[in-house]
């Protein structure tokens, strides 16, 4: 990979886990708070925990608000991770008012009734459509920590379910969002991280994706 | 419903993995980031550090080792031990931690989970319970490794703590702690009405006190000695469990 993973670091969860992962699969990677130090290519991070508004504000004042669908628009390959997806998408009940960067269409929904929010530990993933991106893992094992759950579609990669469906995996172009996170999956999820980046780090500016 | 989790408890001292009896006659283990990487291999799907000499002196030495562990590990783990204070859980917390653990904190002063929750959401907090059977409370809150005696009921006080903003509760049975004979199995029935998760502790044995466990009611079971010594490997508890219809990762 020619370029840095840029990292985008805007107090909305630590980046420990995640850069540690980053050196175990050998990729090198920079922290950004403002789209100025972002590398001039390459894949973009968006991880978060936390409320969706507090992170929109802090993407904001940062100036990642405006930049990303830019980014995207010129065909630089944008992966969200848990919170990260989710601002990825339409919107989230979470925050009613707020609306989410649109980058992946559908709404956040929170989970349950009927089971235990936040939906916190391991669960399995199934392979609702095949990528070129991302291996079945085949009945694999994420971790997941979450109340918000983006709807499933039938462009949903991969489906998990706490109480009902939800989609665990989004892929639209190049942009691409993963609700568990991966960092802290085992080795499945580094496996899944490796694939979704090296992917990531291939794709040209053409914003033709081929999607099976 | 999550997969049950298996879950080594590691007790820290100055910076490096102890194990004695009874906190005494404490024997070197290796740098908890060593540790660390060993049970994520083994498939261990959490991990829970305890300091067990935490005070405000080493905190920089603690958060330099969990910074190395947050590096190290693919699975999530906990930091317990003195935490007093957002402030001492928010230092845990960026250095990588993704839980923090309370327990005698939050019994002196029980607002303290309260806004732990309200600062970091309820999933990054874990409140740690001693008990032991009691002829008037059924069970008693015990503190400070299971030395002092409380006024609380067991499960008064775990209720009081889900309403608090806990996010998930780890219960040692110190009737049962090192003994070998298996979980209070009674204690989790009673406690799985919580509506927050479960983690049981004290007792670990034999493989069947670990489903016992899991089939009465825990969504966690954790154990030091029997993994630390090698007693019991982890993937081989794991089988036993897949074996048994446990929904468990592997």
């Amino acid at each position: 990979m020619s370029q840095p993973i840029t990292l985008i670091d805007y107090d909305a969860g630590n980046l420990a886990s995640l850069e540690g992962a980053l050196d175990r699969l050998g990729l090198t990677y920079r922290r950004a708070a403002t789209p100025d130090q972002a590398a001039p290519g390459g894949p973009v991070v968006l991880p978060g925990v936390g409320h969706f508004e507090a992170a929109q504000r802090s993407l904001k004042e940062r100036g990642w608000w405006r930049v990303l669908p830019d980014l995207v628009a010129e065909g630089r390959p944008l992966l969200g991770i848990c919170l990260g997806l989710q601002l990825l998408t339409e919107g989230s009940e979470e925050a009613p008012k707020a609306s989410g960067l649109g980058l992946i269409p559908g709404i956040v929904r929170r989970l349950g009734p009927g089971v235990k929010v936040p939906h916190m530990g391991w669960s399995q993933v199934r392979q609702q459509r095949a990528h070129p991106a991302l291996p079945d893992p085949d009945g694999g094992w994420l971790y997941f920590v979450h109340s918000y759950a983006l709807e499933p579609s039938a462009e949903t990669i991969f489906l998990a379910e706490h109480g009902r469906p939800f989609a665990a995996i989004e892929a639209r172009g190049s942009v691409m969002g993963f609700q568990p996170h991966p960092e802290k999956s085992g080795s499945t999820g580094l496996f899944l991280l490796k694939s979704a980046l090296a992917w990531m780090g291939a794709t040209t500016p053409d914003p033709e994706v081929p999607c099976n | 419903m999550p997969a049950k989790r298996i879950i080594p408890c590691l007790d820290v001292k100055q910076g490096r993995v102890v194990k004695g009896v009874q906190f005494k006659d404490l024997r070197d283990l290796g740098h908890p980031a060593e540790l660390a990487r060993r049970y994520d291999a083994e498939g261990a799907d959490e991990l829970v550090f305890l300091d067990i000499a935490a005070s405000l002196e080493n905190r920089g030495t603690r958060e330099a080792w969990v910074r190395e562990v947050a590096h190290e590990l693919s699975i999530p783990f906990t930091v317990g031990g003195g935490v007093a204070s957002v402030a001492d859980a928010r230092s845990l917390l960026r250095a990588g931690a993704d839980k923090v653990g309370v327990n005698t904190a939050a019994s002196l002063r029980p607002a303290l989970v309260s806004e732990l929750a309200d600062a970091f959401g309820r999933q990054c907090v874990v409140a740690a319970v001693d008990v032991k059977r009691d002829p008037d409370l059924g069970w008693r809150v015990y503190l400070k490794g299971g030395t002092e005696p409380t006024d609380r009921s067991a499960l008064d006080w775990l209720w009081e703590l889900s309403d608090l903003g806990a996010g998930e509760i780890l219960l040692t049975s110190m009737d049962r702690d090192g003994t070998g004979d298996g979980f209070d199995v009674q204690l989790l029935r009673e406690a799985s009405a919580l509506p927050i998760p479960l983690i049981a502790s004290g007792g670990a044995g034999l493989e069947i006190h670990f489903l016992e466990a899991l089939e009465h009611g825990a969504d966690a079971v954790l154990a030091a000695t029997l993994f630390h010594e090698g007693i019991l490997p982890i993937p081989r508890l794991k089988a036993y469990l897949a074996q048994n219809d446990i929904s468990i990762r592997i």
